[in-house]
Order: C-alpha cells, then structure tokens, then sequence
C-alpha cells in the first residue's frame, strides 16, 4: 500500500509539471503581447522582457497619430456585438421556449433540423449571401452581421437543454388561471427565470461575435465602418512596421477585454461549454 | 387530453416562427443563391451576368490551386486534431481521476481554455510579430545560441504550416478538454468501482469503460471541429501576405474563396463555386461520420421518445 502511495506520488510530481509547461505555452504568447504593448520598439528590440514597462500611453499615441481610430473600431465592435447577443439570446430562447412547451406538429422535425445545422458550414454561403445583401442595400451595413443571428442554431440548443432543467408547467399553470398572454407567460416568468441560462448563451454570443473576422471582412467596406479585428488586421501594414509597441498595443487592447470577461464569468463559460456538448 | 389544450400547443408556431424566418431568409436562401451564382459568371462590376453551366467548376478542378487549397485544409486539420484529442484526453483522464486527486483542477482547466475565446485575428497577428525577421523568437534563438543566426520563419513553408497548426491546436485543446471531462464525469463511479473489484488495471477502465461511454461527446467534438477547420481563415490568412503564402503552403479554402471574391475582376461566381464545393465535401464528411460512428442502440431510445 505504501509502495502504491508512493508512486502515485511520483506520477502527480510528472503531471504537475507537464501541466506546468502547458500553462507556459498557453500563457506566454498572451503575456508577451500584453507586456510589449506597454514597451518601446526600441526596447522591444534590445531583447525580451517578462515585466511590463511605461510606454503604453507612448505607444497609444502612435497608433492615433498613424491614423488607426482603436476607439471608433471598440464602439463598432461593441454594438455589433451587444445587438447581436440580445437578438441571438432573445429569439433562441423563444424558439427553444417554443419547442420545449408546446408539443405541435412537426417539432420533432424542427428540432433534427436544428441539429443537422449545427452540423453545417453554413459561413461558407457567404458569397451568395453578400449578393443578396447588396441588392438589399445591406452589404456595408450592421444589419448584415446582425440579423442573422435570429436563427442560431447553436443557441437553440442549448437553450433548449437549459430551459428543460428550469421550465416549471405548474408556473406556466398559474400564469394561464391569472390570464397571462403565452407571449406575457414567457417575457415574464420564463426569462427571469432562465436568465443564467440566458447570460451564459449571451456570453457566447458576445465573444463570437466581437471575434468574428471573415464575415464583416467580406461585407464592410467603409473605412469607418470597420471592426476591431478589420483595423487589427491593417496593422501587418507597411504604415505601423517600424513601430512595434503601437503594434503590440493595438493587438493587447482587441484582446483584453475579453480577458476580463473571462476572468468575471469564466464559470458560466466552462459550464456552457459542457451543457452543449453532453447529452445529445 | 382535452381540446383547448391541444389547440393551445399550436402557439408553438408563434414561438418559434421568428427562427424558421429568419432561418429561411438568412440561413437557407445565402445558400440557394451561392449555388445558383455559382453557374454564372457574375462579377462585381457589371450587372450583367450569364449562365455558363458549369465552367466554374471545371475551372476549378482543372486549376491546381483549388486542389492545393483543398490539401492544404485538409493537411491543417488533421495535424492540429490529432495531437488536440490526444491532449485533451490525457488532461481529461487526469483531471477527473479520483486516484490521483490533482489539485486546482477548475483553475487549470480555465487557464487552458483561455486562448480559444481570444480574437483570431489577434492572435495570428502576434505571431506574425513574434516569428518575423526582427522578432523576439529569432531574438531569443540566437542570443541563447540555439541558432548561428535570425531564421526568416515565415519565408518557409513548412514552419508556416507548423506555425499555423501549433495556433490552432494552442487554442482548441482546452475547449476539448472541457468538453471531453463533461462526458467522463457524466460516468457513474460504480461502473469504475465494480471494475476495480474486478481487477481491471487504470488502462483496462479506460479502454473498455471511459471510451465506449464518452464516444458521443467524441463525435460530436470530430464533427464540429471538421466543420470549423474545414473552414478556417482568420489564422493562415494573417500569419503571413494573405494569400496562403509561401509557396500557397497555408493557402487554405477560405483564403482562396475570398482571393477570388477579392481579385481585380470580382468574380463571385467563381468564388461561389469554391464555396459550393467546399459546403458539399464538408457536409458529406460531417454527416457521414456522425452515422457511421453513432452507437446503433440511440435510435431505439429517440423511437420511444
């Protein structure tokens, strides 16, 4: 017994430190980014640091005075995102609220097909739909990056398995004898009830949309109009080559926000990533 | 069942009405059009366009380029999904051991995760910056003496792919972790129990207990990483010109599709042919993997539902 203890020991010592080595290779391309962008380029040149330096506000400046507007592409980002999460989680929820109480007819198919979807590359439609969205006069508008998160597949899912761990038929009961509207029913007894489930898929719907590059690279095409990732991407310029501190410190600022919704909520988000993903 | 209340269940289409609309005007109609585009000759610049059958897809096949594309995707994937499981099952395994008891699983398992919420193109431009000619890679290599002197990394394809499939794993392992302990802790513990009184061996229990049980979280991490990879854009098109380079060695479908939407002619019926390929092999695959590997007894437990 003693000798099993023993080399039980010796094992946690090895996964310790491989999972040591991981957490570096995770950790050290990020905390260089962030630590550069409070460095000098000549700093940045003279060698690698591990300790943030004072050239942020330095650095700030050049970006500006290069003519890359970080704050005009952070509102951007931002409302894109925020609309798209309220759509996103809004209409899911009612889809999944729809399929979880009601039994009508051809819910079962409704659901498969929301299945098979997620199953789906439906980003690679994107040429057709830039077509159809310039006829509309939607190509380099935000209406194209934000409405079609209406129907999100993936968001219905898991909506659905959240709402059938919460929805209580005798709630929906008592609002019915109270002559609550189905519509009433589900704005004011459901959503408060579901609001974590809710937060969590809003949290997802954030992220992804604050992220997604390729989808507004092919519909936006005003300079003003560009998202965070759009003028990140300009950086890799000839304009910013010298000034590797500006460059850094446009890169940290795309990032750090997500960081410290992380670092708020990351238990929402790793519970989501598994409620998604287990009980199929 | 009483009447009012089966009539009651058809407010059901109201609820989910704004999805079926939406899905058909923004989900199923873009792919309708794609198709359609993709046997003309459409261009940005002229209103005008024709029918040519399908001259864009022999094109397509008779250039080398698409078939680089495809490779190339295909070659991307399967490097960063293999060594991706392969971790995550091991992280998985040890996280959720009762044996060995690790400490602080939730904050390692959090840290790990952390890179697949970080902006892609952020991220692929770092390390553009951090392999270029000047940067702190070839800074650090040759001041420690690992190399005589700075290595242009990004000039050669093999590290480009290298670079491209280290990115890809970096930020995917920890969500398949996640994802894979969902599905181990989801396993009763007297399964484990009753195989320990057996004598089963830590390996045995693995193999005959955790995999079979955890095979649909595996499948479903297969499908949807193949559909994401199968796709993938932001890192290959940032890490270097654009264009796939060098040698279109990280040229991947999506790069490609957006070269032709891109190019000087605008050609998005060739580019909707891209798309229209690459949308059937990739659906073929995910499909067919998901009824090929899915256990045959899930059928009986939907037929009863």
């Amino acid at each position: 017994m003693k000798n099993y203890r023993v080399s039980t020991n010796i094992q946690r010592f090895f996964i310790y430190l491989f999972l040591t080595i991981l957490l570096i290779i995770v950790i050290l391309p990020i905390w260089l980014l962030i630590v550069n962008g409070t460095r000098s380029t000549v700093e940045i040149q003279n060698g690698i640091s591990l300790i943030p330096s004072k050239y942020m506000v330095t650095n700030y400046k050049i970006l500006l005075s290069k003519g890359l507007d970080l704050p005009r592409g952070f509102f951007n980002s931002f409302y894109i995102s925020a609309m798209t999460t309220v759509v996103s989680v809004y209409f899911s929820l009612m889809t999944a609220y729809g399929l979880v109480v009601y039994k009508f007819r051809g819910r079962k198919l409704l659901y498969n097909g929301i299945l098979v979807l997620v199953m789906i590359p439906m980003q690679l439609s994107i040429i057709g739909f830039y077509q159809y969205m310039s006829k509309l006069g939607l190509a380099d508008s935000y209406w194209s990056l934000i409405l079609p998160s209406i129907a999100s597949a993936g968001a219905v899912f898991f909506g659905k398995q959240y709402l059938e761990s919460v929805v209580l038929q005798d709630l929906i009961d008592a609002g019915r004898i109270d002559g609550a509207s189905e519509l009433g029913i589900f704005h004011r007894i459901m959503l408060p009830i579901a609001a974590p489930g809710a937060f969590t898929m809003g949290i997802f719907a954030f992220v992804g949309a604050w992220n997604n590059f390729f989808n507004a690279f092919i519909l936006i095409t005003s300079r003003q109009k560009y998202t965070l990732p759009m003028l990140i991407q300009t950086l890799r310029g000839d304009v910013y080559r010298p000034e590797y501190g500006a460059i850094y410190l446009g890169l940290a600022a795309s990032v750090i926000p997500i960081i410290i919704i992380y670092f708020l909520f990351s238990r929402y988000i790793v519970n989501g990533i598994s409620m998604g993903a287990v009980k199929e | 069942m009483n009447r009012p209340k089966k009539s009651r269940f058809n407010y059901g289409y109201y609820f989910v009405a704004p999805f079926v609309v939406g899905f058909l005007l923004f989900g199923l109609y873009p792919v309708y059009n794609t198709i359609a585009l993709s046997f003309t000759d459409t261009t940005l610049m002229s209103a005008k366009s024709n029918f040519v059958g399908l001259a864009n897809f022999k094109r397509l096949f008779a250039d080398s380029v698409f078939m680089t594309a495809v490779k190339n995707t295909w070659l991307l994937w399967v490097l960063n999904f293999i060594p991706q499981l392969g971790i995550a099952m091991l992280l998985s395994v040890w996280f959720t051991s009762t044996r060995l008891k690790l400490k602080a699983v939730g904050v390692w398992r959090m840290l790990f995760y952390l890179p697949n919420l970080l902006m892609p193109a952020a991220i692929a431009a770092l390390f553009f910056s951090l392999f270029s000619f000047y940067g702190p890679v070839n800074q650090f290599m040759v001041r420690a003496g690992f190399i005589p002197e700075a290595i242009d990394y990004l000039r050669n394809p093999t590290v480009a792919r290298a670079l491209v499939v280290f990115i890809q794993w970096w930020m995917w392992f920890g969500q398949t972790t996640i994802i894979l302990m969902a599905g181990m802790t989801s396993i009763s513990v007297q399964v484990y129990e009753a195989a320990l009184v057996d004598g089963a061996t830590s390996f045995q229990m693995f193999r005959y207990i955790t995999l079979p049980l955890i095979k649909p979280v595996t499948i479903y991490i297969l499908v949807t990483s193949l559909v994401g990879g199968m796709q993938m854009f932001d890192i290959p098109m940032l890490l270097t010109d654009g264009r796939g380079s060098p040698a279109n060695s990280i040229l991947t479908n999506n790069i490609l599709m957006y070269m032709k939407f891109r190019s000087s002619k605008g050609h998005i019926g060739a580019a909707a042919s891209v798309g229209v390929l690459v949308f059937i092999m990739t659906t073929i695959c995910s499909l067919l993997i998901f009824y090929l590997l899915r256990d045959k007894d899930a059928n009986l437990e939907e037929a009863e539902d």
